[in-house]
């Protein structure tokens, strides 16, 4: 039986709570418009919350696993980095995409309806905004925005996947992987839907005022959550000597 | 909603309760009884996702599912690998942890994150407590057992978990997506709640197959018999309660 | 594993070409079903007296839907490899069988929401399921296979520590997301509005009021994707193909992962904000504001 109160796996609780935090911030930082952003009725990529978060930080997890299997003895800042680097690429692809779909599809200027200038270039948003709409596409700071956001959700992803396969690769050798990227596939799922019901669909980014209202409430909702997940994962290890 | 009562929760849930733990002890002798096990807790989810998510979520239906799901996972690989020496209490454990945590984050949802949803503490619980058991179940059916050294190998292993995860959050949350609107009615989501888990189950017969062989065919052929029966059923439901069936033609005429 | 440069960058130029490949079917499956969030204004039209014969295929959203049909064909697929089948028969049939249970969700999700509408008098066509769901299966067929293909050479090739269905579900759940936020921007931010003008967003007063007459009769699933093929679905394509190439290009060229693999994974992030700043600078330009600003109003007056 593995003591909990042992400091090593104390910290690994500990980070585990953390990693699954840092998801949930994450998911506040990605301009997300769901539904009406498919209609260019707001501002913001037009897909779920859930789902870009998940989508974008699994690709880290990809990165963060392959990068770790090749090499075992990689420090934990490069497997984070691993991590925040496919994340980023995956939610820098899709913002561009995104935005040539806005630009030359519909034909819509970039603009947020929740700010009068763009925070980062200053650029006017409010002449931009067609009429009956909340803003359309995704400016530079709801670019910068999600960037920050996948980093963060890659961190988190990679975070718990590395504390994981720490602990169940002497117990389990060649099951280790799977069971720990299963594991970390669902604390990422629990810790993405969770700040979704606060933010309840759509958030532009940091500059939008939702940001400062939900996250509190959900990062704490989320460090309790995580912190059972963390406990449960870390007994789990118990189980298999 | 509609004059029809409708199959009261508790009925519900005992049915899932019941069902589902008699199907994953049953496993070990006959493989196919786990599946129609999780198939009992797929009805009981579907219901307990309609009750919930009747209120709006701000964001997809199938978000409630993969929380359950997900939930599910952590909750059973805890109690299975609990339980090593005592295997016969592992699932009734993973039910009670996964309602555990299924509670806690109802009760965070309604009294931090605000949700408003009266329902949430109670669906949330019967929703997580639901996802266990699909867990469970399936992998029971393709592992043979529910014990964590022979689910490790052959459901982790080679990636079935992920596709019990996954159908599993679509066999419980698709019913109530695919009916939603303004006449959706209960009977017809229960018909296809039963079609959905039906399908998960095929699909379970076909991993079965790479794990444990000849039991998967049997697995697979009640799989396809009761998708079949529900799937007809569901149409029945859908050509009773549609406004009209109509083979092509012109749009009909509206006021305004 | 890293392979030689060559190998590896041949598996990269296959894998980019598959995820092209697998984003522009998946954007254009989902433009004949008629799926996600473009998929509202479908729901919302019957509401408003505007009865349609488009598809109504809620299955979930995207990313849900394609993980999904992607791990159910890779999980056949790794039991018909397990049977020692060649990899591309396995593939075939794994993705085959996937899209047949994907097309039986998308009669189950069409039927079901079109008979909860039936106080607003929405018919169920029948025709129009008979036609509209082997198209259906025939795009997700395609995608499933690309994406169970590129599961397996990550898998095979490149020595991921994942199994095969762990991968293609990943890979199914950020394909939909890719064409649920861009592709279906075109078909619910244009095609869905043809009749309005070009270059606005749409104002929310016009939710609901989908154009319902096609080139020829009545608007259906199919002149939809004929649209959506002209930009949507190839726009999806290189932002999935992007993602999977530009991810692992790095790692490829430089041999592993070292802190130069991730230094030009960021530099590559940042030619990108750069490009989606100039992209925002030229088409404001080019198309200018739609209101003038007030006080520049009253100083010019």
């Amino acid at each position: 039986m593995v003591s909990l109160l042992d400091p090593t796996m104390l910290t690994n609780i500990f980070l585990i709570a953390i990693s699954g935090t840092l998801i949930c911030i994450a998911v506040h930082f990605i301009p997300v418009g769901g539904a009406p952003a498919a209609m260019a009725q707001a501002t913001g990529i037009g897909t779920g919350t859930v789902e870009l978060a998940a989508g974008s930080g699994l690709v880290g997890l990809l990165t963060a696993s392959h990068m770790y299997a090749g090499e075992p003895n990689a420090p934990v800042s490069l497997v984070l980095a691993a991590g925040a680097m496919g994340s980023m690429i995956m939610m820098a692809s899709v913002g561009i995409a995104c935005g040539i779909m806005y630009a030359y599809g519909v034909g819509v200027p970039f603009a947020s309806a929740q700010v009068k200038r763009d925070p980062i270039t200053g650029a006017r948003q409010d002449l931009y905004v067609s009429k009956g709409t909340q803003g359309h596409g995704v400016p530079t700071v709801c670019f910068v925005s999600g960037l920050i956001g996948a980093a963060l959700g890659g961190i988190g992803g990679a975070l718990i996947y590395y504390v994981l396969v720490g602990i169940y690769t002497p117990l389990i050798t060649t099951s280790a992987a799977a069971v720990a990227g299963v594991f970390t596939v669902a604390v990422f799922y629990v810790n993405s839907v969770i700040p979704s019901y606060g933010v309840a669909g759509t958030i532009e980014g940091f500059h939008d005022p939702k940001f400062r209202r939900v996250l509190p409430k959900d990062a704490v909702t989320s460090f309790v959550v995580s912190l059972l997940s963390g406990i449960i994962a870390v007994m789990i290890a118990g189980g298999m000597v | 909603m509609s004059d029809i009562k409708d199959v009261p929760p508790n009925t519900l849930t005992l049915f899932g309760i019941i069902g589902g733990l008699v199907g994953i002890y049953l496993s070990p002798y006959f493989p196919t009884a786990g599946a129609l096990g999780a198939m009992c807790a797929v009805v009981w989810g579907a219901d307990a996702v309609r009750r919930v998510a009747k209120y709006g979520l701000g964001t997809g239906v199938p978000s409630i599912g993969q929380l359950a799901l997900g939930m599910g996972i952590i909750a059973a690989m805890f109690s299975l690998a609990l339980t090593r020496s005592v295997t016969l209490a592992g699932p009734i454990l993973a039910l009670i942890t996964a309602s555990i945590i299924g509670l806690i984050i109802g009760w965070l949802a309604q009294n931090v994150i605000k949700m408003k949803i009266p329902v949430m503490i109670r669906g949330m619980t019967e929703i997580a407590a639901a996802g266990v058991l699909i867990i469970l179940g399936y992998s029971a059916t393709v592992a043979g057992n529910y014990v964590f050294a022979g689910i490790i190998p052959k459901v982790f292993d080679n990636g079935v978990i992920l596709a019990i995860f996954w159908v599993g959050t679509l066999a419980m949350a698709h019913p109530f997506n695919a009916c939603l609107g303004p006449d959706e009615r209960q009977k017809r989501l229960l018909y296809l709640a039963v079609s959905t888990g039906a399908i998960t189950m095929t699909l379970m017969g076909i991993a079965a197959l790479m794990t444990l062989g000849v039991s998967g065919v049997y697995t697979i052929i009640v799989g396809i018999i009761l998708w079949l029966i529900s799937y007809k059923k569901f149409w029945d439901e859908v050509y009773k309660d549609v406004a009209s069936v109509l083979g092509t033609g012109l749009l009909p005429k509206t006021e305004g | 594993m890293v392979l030689d440069l060559t190998m590896g960058m041949a598996v990269l130029a296959l894998m980019g070409a598959l995820a092209t490949i697998a984003g522009c079917l998946e954007d254009l499956e989902t433009d004949v079903g008629s799926q996600s969030n473009a998929n509202s204004q479908v729901q919302l039209a019957p509401q408003m007296g505007f009865l349609h014969r488009i598809y109504n295929k809620a299955i979930s959203g995207e990313p849900v839907s394609y993980g999904f049909s992607a791990v159910t064909g890779a999980t056949v697929t790794t039991v018909l490899l397990n049977f020692r089948l060649y990899p591309l028969t396995a593939i075939t049939i794994g993705a085959f069988i996937a899209a047949i249970i994907y097309g039986v969700f998308s009669t189950t999700a069409h039927a079901g929401r079109i008979a909860s509408q039936s106080r607003f008098k929405q018919p169920l066509y029948m025709d129009m399921i008979r036609y509209t769901t082997p198209t259906i299966i025939a795009h997700n067929f395609i995608a499933n296979f690309c994406l169970i293909a590129i599961a397996y050479l990550q898998f095979t090739m490149l020595g991921f520590p994942f199994p095969i269905p762990f991968l293609a579900l990943i890979w199914g759940i950020t394909v939909g997301c890719i064409g649920s936020a861009v592709g279906d921007v075109h078909y619910g931010g244009e095609r869905q509005y043809q009749n309005r003008e070009f270059g606005v967003g749409l104002n929310t007063a016009l939710s609901g009021r989908i154009v319902r007459k096609g080139e020829s009769g009545l608007r259906s699933s199919i002149d939809n994707v004929w649209f959506c093929a002209k930009f949507g679905g190839p726009a999806t394509g290189i932002g999935f193909g992007l993602v999977v190439f530009l991810t692992f290009w790095p790692v490829i060229i430089f041999r592993g992962y070292t802190w130069n693999t991730m230094i030009a994974g960021f530099i590559i992030v940042v030619l990108m904000v750069l490009l989606n700043r100039l992209l925002e600078v030229n088409i404001k330009n080019t198309y200018g504001p739609y209101k003038e600003d007030k006080i520049e109003k009253e100083a010019r007056t």
